[in-house]
């Protein structure tokens, strides 16, 4: 009780309140239903119009239409997850609890990932249908859902760091979808390309595709390919993000 | 229980607070006076570990909030100003969420749960949400959260404000109660108040320290003077400002 250590039971416990209370304030302010509905209504209804003209038994159109998707729907969930705490002054009240402040981003970022996972979900469907209707390759699907996952986890890991930096979840969702949609656009060829041209001598376009880009690696899972390299790429940033999160949460205390 | 030592804080070129020491025992009711801007929620701040000290040291039941700021949150109950709240959250599944942010165990969230609901009366509120809460009702929740892990040490900042004169009143009755095995400090703009609940007052202006005193030793000194002890205390504070 008196001492300024804390247990790994004490830790996992204070991190499972924060997160427990933080998808319930999710679903209370309603932006979790809002979210998952919208998600699943489009995500779903664009790949079966996909899927009708072209007739293949697989997942990979959806997959592909993720990104830009995300790109717009994740700022939404990583918002509200610091900058209601400065608006309503609450991360006074959180942060002066015995918690760390890295174990109050993981508490909350792992509410945003329920709630990624919760519209994943309502993907499940498309599989389904799938496999009534053909016979597709499990493990294709298994490994697009895991570079999903991934993706959707570095998404939400940057959108929590751009929160911690305002107290205004406008100013949060649209810087979150700016550096989102950089992270996807510098993965599209034909901007690449552009890119490229605007400076033919430094190659920015090429260094941004190879060496920043989120769609290169999901793409490898996309395919099936499961490589250390993708998975190392979506796991360090995301933990780089929170860690910043946690050092911006730090400085910034009143 | 909270040891204040030459501490200063520095907010870029302003000098927020400057050099103040003081200490507060347990069973003491110290009543913390100022004007707006005088320090007194930056001084609470730092002796909650919101804010780190930019000189000087503190500590709270024996832990310095520098190099053990956990320690000395597992210590404190801490009511900040303007009472900052989950607004979309239900009463008791916010009370829950602070014995868990608490470590309470089920029984003693229990047995604390029911003691604070009695002692803040916010028995008719536990399953609305908080955004649906009088304002008097949210100070007595804000408290209730404050006090429901029985912390050695209380800390208030500003924990009358926006209550009625009944409220005011009840409330100083509970703040009066709790001395017994607490050390509790608390802030107020309200002279009557703070003199009428306090074993002692601490006065700060422009960051420093101007009175630290025992209330009946003010009341003799405002006696002796021929004045009340709001007009003694006053006197001092304008003083510090010539």
């Amino acid at each position: 009780m008196s001492s300024n250590r804390m247990s790994f039971a004490e830790g996992r416990r204070t991190i499972r309140a924060i997160a427990t209370r933080e998808i319930g304030a999710n679903f209370d302010s309603g932006i979790a239903y809002v979210t998952t509905i919208a998600f699943a209504l489009l995500s779903n209804s664009i790949f079966m119009n996909g899927f009708f003209l072209t007739g293949t038994v697989d997942m990979t159109g959806f997959f592909d239409l993720l990104p830009l998707l995300l790109a717009f729907f994740l700022p939404a969930i990583s918002m509200r997850m610091w900058a209601e705490e400065h608006k309503q002054r609450t991360v006074e009240l959180l942060l002066t609890f015995p918690v760390r402040p890295f174990q109050a981003v993981l508490g909350k970022y792992i509410a945003a990932l329920v709630l990624y996972t919760l519209m994943l979900a309502c993907s499940l469907p498309i599989p389904v249908m799938l496999a009534v209707l053909g016979n597709p390759d499990p493990g294709l699907i298994l490994s697009g859902y895991l570079g999903s996952f991934l993706f959707g986890a570095l998404f939400l890991a940057f959108g929590s760091l751009l929160s911690a930096l305002t107290a205004d979840q406008i100013v949060s969702f649209v810087t979150s979808t700016l550096v989102g949609f950089l992270f996807v656009l510098t993965g599209e060829e034909r901007v690449v390309a552009i890119v490229d041209g605007l400076f033919p001598a430094l190659k920015i376009g090429s260094f941004l595709f190879e060496n920043f880009s989120a769609l290169p690696p999901l793409g490898e899972f996309v395919r099936g390919v499961i490589e250390l390299s993708s998975l190392a790429y979506f796991v360090l940033l995301s933990v780089l993000f929170l860690w910043t999160t946690g050092l911006v949460l730090e400085k910034n205390r009143g | 229980m909270i040891q204040v030592d030459q501490v200063t804080k520095r907010y870029g070129p302003t000098l927020a607070v400057d050099r103040v020491s003081f200490e507060v025992k347990e069973g003491e009711v110290v009543g913390f006076l100022g004007p707006n801007g005088a320090g007194k929620s930056t001084l609470l701040r730092m002796m909650c570990t919101w804010l780190p000290p930019t000189g000087g040291t503190i500590r709270i039941a024996g832990h310095d909030v520098r190099t053990q700021p956990l320690a000395v949150r597992r210590s404190i109950g801490y009511l900040p100003e303007h009472n900052p709240l989950y607004e979309t959250m239900r009463v008791d599944r916010f009370l829950a969420f602070v014995a868990e942010m608490r470590g309470l165990s089920a029984e003693r969230f229990a047995e604390r749960r029911a003691w604070v609901v009695e002692q803040c009366h916010i028995e008719e509120i536990l399953t609305k949400r908080v955004q649906q809460c009088s304002k008097g009702f949210r100070q007595r929740l804000g408290l209730a959260a404050a006090i429901l892990h029985d912390p050695p040490v209380v800390l208030l900042d500003e924990p009358t404000h926006g209550l009625d004169p009944l409220q005011v009143a009840a409330f100083l009755e509970f703040i009066r109660g709790l001395a017994k095995n607490h050390a509790v400090l608390f802030s107020s703009h309200v002279l009557a108040e703070v003199v009428n609940v306090s074993d002692r007052l601490i006065a700060i202006n422009n960051g420093r320290l101007l009175i630290d005193e025992a209330v009946s030793k003010l009341r003799t000194r405002a006696e002796e003077s021929g004045r009340s002890i709001e007009d003694l205390i006053l006197d001092e504070v304008r003083g510090s400002n010539a």
